[in-house]
C-alpha cells in the first residue's frame, strides 16, 4: 500500500479504537490505569512515527513490513513504557500488543477494504468513516485523561521538618514529602491507591505498616530507626522502590517484610538499601519480584522467599549476611538470576546445618533455579535442604 | 429501453464497472451491458494464449471483484490449503496463473448476473442529451461508462505488408530464427517462448526496457502518487503518459537466466532493426489515442471535447467534464482513460473508474 500522509493516520487511529475500548473496559475491571496508558501510548508513538518517519521513508509499504514496523514499535512502546512507569504486567502488555497489531492486519488487509471498496487506491483514506474513527479515538482518550485527571488521589505536600506521627493514611492520596520531610513514630497505610514519595521515617514500632490495601507505592522512603521491621506489609500488593532501612533497633526486625498476600497481584521491592536486622527482605506467601536491592550485613538470612511464595530474585546484591545469603523454602519458586553474593558467613553458634554459610539455600520441597549468580567469599555456594529441589546452568 | 446505467464495451473493464454496480446495489434490470461478445474475458483469453502466457504480471488483487479483500492470493492459499500464497502475496511475490484468474471470472460472471444484463450489440455512437446519453437506438441512459478496449493492435508502419510478420497477440507458431520487434511484457514473454522451443532470437528495439514489477511505479496506483499527478499541466501530463508507455517488464531471475544462457549459447541478441529472420512476431502493443477508435472519435468530434495529443481530458474522477452533472454522467474506462489515471488500462486502472463511477450513480437524485 502506498498510504498518503491522511491514510496513515486514519488507518492508524480506526484500528486502534477497539483496543482503546477494551482498555478503558479492562481498566475499569482492574482498576489500575496501566491498560489506558499503555494504549495511549501505542496510539501516540505510531502517530508520530506516521509523522516523522513512515511517510517520508516509506513510500511504498508492502506488506511484509508490517512484521518488523510492529515489532520496532513494541519494543518502542516497551522502552517507553519502562520510562515512564506505566505499570503493566509484561505478560499482558505483549499479549495486549499482540492482539492490537493482529487486530490491525486483519482490519487493514481484510475489513477496510471491504467497507470502502476505494480503500486500497486511496491510500488508506477510509473518507467519513475515517474522520469519525479518529473523532472516536479522540473523545475516547480525552475522556479516559478527564477521567483519571478527576479520579486522582490528592496530594499532600509534606513540608520540611519533623512531623509527630504515626500517620494513618486511610484514604487514597499521594504523601509527598519537601526535601528535609521527616515523621517520627511512623506511617500507616490502610487504603488502596496511596503513594509516599520521598518520606523520611524515624522509628516507629514499625517503620512504614501497609494493611489490607493495593496499588501502594512506596517511593524514595527512607526508614531509621524503627523497632521492629523497616517496612511491614500485610495482605496488601505494594511496589517499594529507591527505599532504605537502616538501624534496626530490635535484633528480631527485618528491613522489609511482605507476607500473606499470594492471591493479590505481585508485590515489587527495587533499588532498595537494607542493612541490619535478621533478614534484609522476608517474602511469605506472597507473589513477588526482588530486584537490584542491597543487602548488609543481617544476621539471619539476606533475602528470604518462603511457604508456597513464587518469586524472581534477580541482580540484587546481597554482602556480609550471616548463614544464608539468599534462602527458598517451604514449598516455594524462585527463580535466583545474576545476584552477587558474597562474604556470607558460617554461623558458628548454630548447628542448623544450612547455616554453614550458603550462598543460596533450597529448602522444604521448595525449588530454586539459580543462573548467573556471582557467588564469592562464602564457605558454600548452593544448598539443597529437606526434598528441596534446584537447578543451575 | 430504460435503465439507470449503460455499460458500453463488455471486454474486462466493462465487467468491473458492471460487478462494483451490483455490489453497490444495482439489480441487473437497472444495468445495461452492451458488447459483442458475452464472455468478459475472451478478448483478453486470445491474446494471453496467444503469447503463452501462464501468469499474471498483476498481483493478488489483480482480479475484477469490487473489493480487493479476499484477493486470489487467499483464493489460492483455501484452494491449495498453503500459506505461500498469502507470505508471496505480502512479499509482493504472488502472481496468480492466468486459470486462477480466468476461473474467477467466471465465477464472477455467474455469480453477478453479468449474463441478464449482457446485449450483443456494437455501440456506434453515444449522443448527449439533456438527461442522459442516446446508446443508438437502445434508448436513453442518465450514466453511461464507455470502456470500448484497446482500438487494434499496432505494427511498425516499416513492416506493414510484410509477409513475415505476425503480431504477438494473433496466434502463432515460431520458426527457427524469430525476430521480436518490442521490449515489454509480452516481448519478453515471447523471447522466452521462442527460446524454449529451441529457436534462436533477435530482440528488435529502439531502446533498453525499463524493469519494474508493475507497469507503473507502485505508488502511481493510489492517491499518493496521484495526487500530483492530477495537479500536473496538460502538456506535463501529456509527456507523463508518453514516458511511461516506454516498454518495461517485470525484474527477476526468471526473466534473466534463460536469456542470459541463451545469449551464452548465441540464440539470444539485440539488434536495432529487423534484418533477414523468417518471422518477425510485433510485440508492440495496441494502436494508441482516441482516433483509433470510431465511437471516442465520434463522441469528441459531436461533442467538441476536450482533447491533449492522444488523450480525451477527463476530470479526475474518470468522468468527461461538461458532459457529467447531478442528472447524468458520462465515464471512460480502460485504456482511455490514462486521463485520469495513468494505468488505467489495468485491472486497477478498470476498479478506479468504475468506484468512481459507482458513487456517481450512488449520488443520483432520483434513484
Amino acid at each position: 500500500m502506498a498510504y498518503t500522509l491522511r491514510g496513515r493516520l486514519e488507518s492508524r487511529l480506526a484500528v486502534v479504537l477497539a483496543p482503546l475500548l477494551a482498555a478503558c473496559v479492562v481498566t475499569l475491571a482492574l482498576k489500575a490505569w496501566w491498560p489506558v496508558e499503555l494504549a495511549g501510548l501505542m496510539l501516540a508513538l505510531g502517530v508520530a512515527l506516521d509523522l516523522m518517519l513512515y511517510h517520508r521513508l516509506l513510500p511504498y509499504q508492502p506488506g511484509w513490513a508490517a512484521l518488523p514496523l510492529g515489532l520496532l514499535e513494541l519494543a518502542a512502546v516497551m522502552g517507553l513504557g519502562r520510562v515512564l512507569h506505566i505499570g503493566a504486567p509484561l505478560a499482558a502488555a505483549l499479549a495486549f500488543y499482540a492482539g492490537a497489531w493482529l487486530l490491525a492486519q486483519v482490519l487493514g488487509h481484510a475489513v477496510f477494504p471491504v467497507v470502502r471498496l476505494s480503500y486500497g487506491e486511496d491510500g488508506g483514506e477510509l473518507g467519513r468513516v475515517g474522520a469519525g474513527a479518529a473523532a472516536a479515538a479522540v473523545v475516547v482518550l480525552a475522556a479516559a485523561a478527564g477521567v483519571a485527571w478527576e479520579t486522582q488521589p490528592p496530594v499532600v505536600r509534606l513540608a520540611a521538618g519533623v512531623h509527630q506521627g504515626p500517620l494513618v493514611l486511610d484514604r487514597s492520596q499521594r504523601l509527598v514529602g519537601e526535601p528535609g520531610a521527616i515523621v517520627r513514630g511512623g506511617i500507616v497505610v490502610t487504603a488502596d491507591d496511596v503513594t509516599v514519595q520521598d518520606v523520611t521515617v524515624l522509628g516507629g514500632e514499625n517503620g512504614i505498616e501497609v494493611e489490607h490495601a493495593e496499588r501502594v507505592l512506596l517511593e524514595r522512603v527512607h526508614v531509621v530507626d524503627a523497632v521492629l521491621d523497616g517496612i511491614n506489609v500485610r495482605r496488601s500488593q505494594v511496589t517499594i522502590r529507591d527505599c532504605s532501612v537502616t538501624s534496626l533497633e530490635s535484633e528480631y526486625g527485618q528491613g522489609i517484610d511482605i507476607s500473606f498476600s499470594a492471591d493479590l497481584a505481585p508485590s515489587v521491592v527495587e533499588g532498595c538499601l537494607l542493612t541490619g536486622g535478621q533478614e534484609g527482605i522476608f517474602a511469605d506467601s506472597v507473589h513477588a519480584m526482588l530486584k537490584e536491592n542491597r543487602v548488609r550485613d543481617t544476621t539471619l538470612r539476606g533475602i528470604t522467599v518462603t511457604e508456597m511464595a513464587m518469586a524472581g530474585v534477580k541482580d540484587n546484591d546481597v554482602q556480609d549476611v550471616l548463614g544464608i545469603g539468599i534462602y527458598c523454602g517451604d514449598y516455594s519458586m524462585c527463580d535466583v538470576h545474576d545476584n552477587t553474593i558474597t562474604g556470607v558467613r558460617s554461623d558458628p553458634e548454630s548447628s542448623d546445618s544450612m547455616r554453614q554459610g550458603y550462598a543460596i539455600v533450597s529448602h522444604y520441597w521448595a525449588h530454586v533455579d539459580a543462573e548467573g549468580n556471582d557467588i564469592a567469599g562464602s564457605p558454600r555456594t548452593l544448598g539443597v535442604f529437606a526434598d528441596a529441589r534446584a537447578t543451575s546452568e | 429501453m430504460s435503465r439507470a446505467c449503460a455499460i458500453v464495451g463488455g471486454g474486462l473493464a466493462g465487467f468491473v464497472a458492471y460487478a462494483t454496480l451490483r455490489r453497490g446495489g444495482l439489480e441487473p434490470t437497472e444495468i445495461c451491458v452492451f458488447g459483442t461478445n458475452p464472455d468478459p474475458a475472451a478478448a483478453w483469453r486470445v491474446r494471453a494464449a496467444a503469447i503463452r502466457q501462464r501468469r499474471m504480471r498483476s498481483e493478488s488483487d489483480g482480479h475484477c471483484a469490487p473489493a480487493s479483500f479476499p484477493g486470489l492470493a487467499v483464493r489460492a492459499a483455501l484452494r491449495r490449503r498453503s500459506v505461500v500464497p498469502l507470505v508471496e502475496s505480502a512479499c509482493d511475490r504472488f502472481h496468480p496463473t492466468v486459470e486462477e484468474f480466468l476461473e474467477h471470472v467466471e465465477e464472477l460472471r455467474a455469480k453477478t448476473s453479468w449474463d441478464e444484463s449482457f446485449h450483443r450489440s456494437r455501440i456506434l455512437r453515444v449522443r448527449a442529451a439533456a438527461d442522459g446519453f442516446e446508446l443508438d437506438d437502445h434508448g436513453l441512459f442518465p450514466h453511461v461508462l464507455v470502456a470500448p478496449g484497446h482500438p487494434g493492435l499496432a505494427f511498425p508502419e516499416e513492416l506493414a505488408g510484410d509477409p513475415r510478420v505476425v503480431h504477438a497477440y494473433e496466434p502463432h507458431e515460431y520458426a527457427g530464427q524469430v525476430e521480436v520487434v518490442g521490449a515489454g511484457m509480452a516481448a519478453a514473454t515471447e523471447w522466452l517462448n521462442a527460446l524454449a522451443v529451441g529457436a534462436s532470437v533477435v530482440s528488435v528495439r529502439r531502446r533498453e526496457p525499463e524493469r519494474r514489477a508493475l507497469n507503473l511505479p507502485r505508488e502511481l496506483f493510489t492517491r499518493r502518487g496521484l495526487a500530483a499527478y492530477h495537479e500536473t499541466s496538460p502538456e506535463e501530463r501529456a509527456g507523463f503518459l508518453r514516458r511511461y508507455s516506454a516498454p518495461s517488464y517485470p525484474p527477476g531471475r526468471r526473466w534473466d537466466e534463460p536469456l542470459e544462457r541463451a545469449r551464452r549459447e548465441g540464440r539470444f541478441q539485440v539488434a536495432p532493426a529487423v534484418d533477414g529472420a523468417r518471422q518477425i512476431i510485433c510485440a508492440t502493443g495496441f494502436k494508441r489515442g482516441y482516433r483509433n477508435d470510431a465511437l471516442l472519435r465520434c463522441l469528441v468530434d459531436e461533442h467538441q471535447l476536450e482533447t491533449v495529443d492522444d488523450w480525451i481530458v477527463l476530470t479526475p474522477d474518470s468522468t468527461v467534464p461538461g458532459l457529467t452533472d447531478a442528472e447524468r454522467t458520462l465515464a471512460l474506462a480502460g485504456a482511455p482513460a490514462q486521463w485520469s489515471y495513468p494505468a488505467a488500462d489495468t485491472l486497477m486502472g478498470a476498479k478506479y473508474a468504475a468506484r468512481r463511477f459507482l458513487r456517481k450513480v450512488q449520488a443520483w437524485p432520483t434513484r
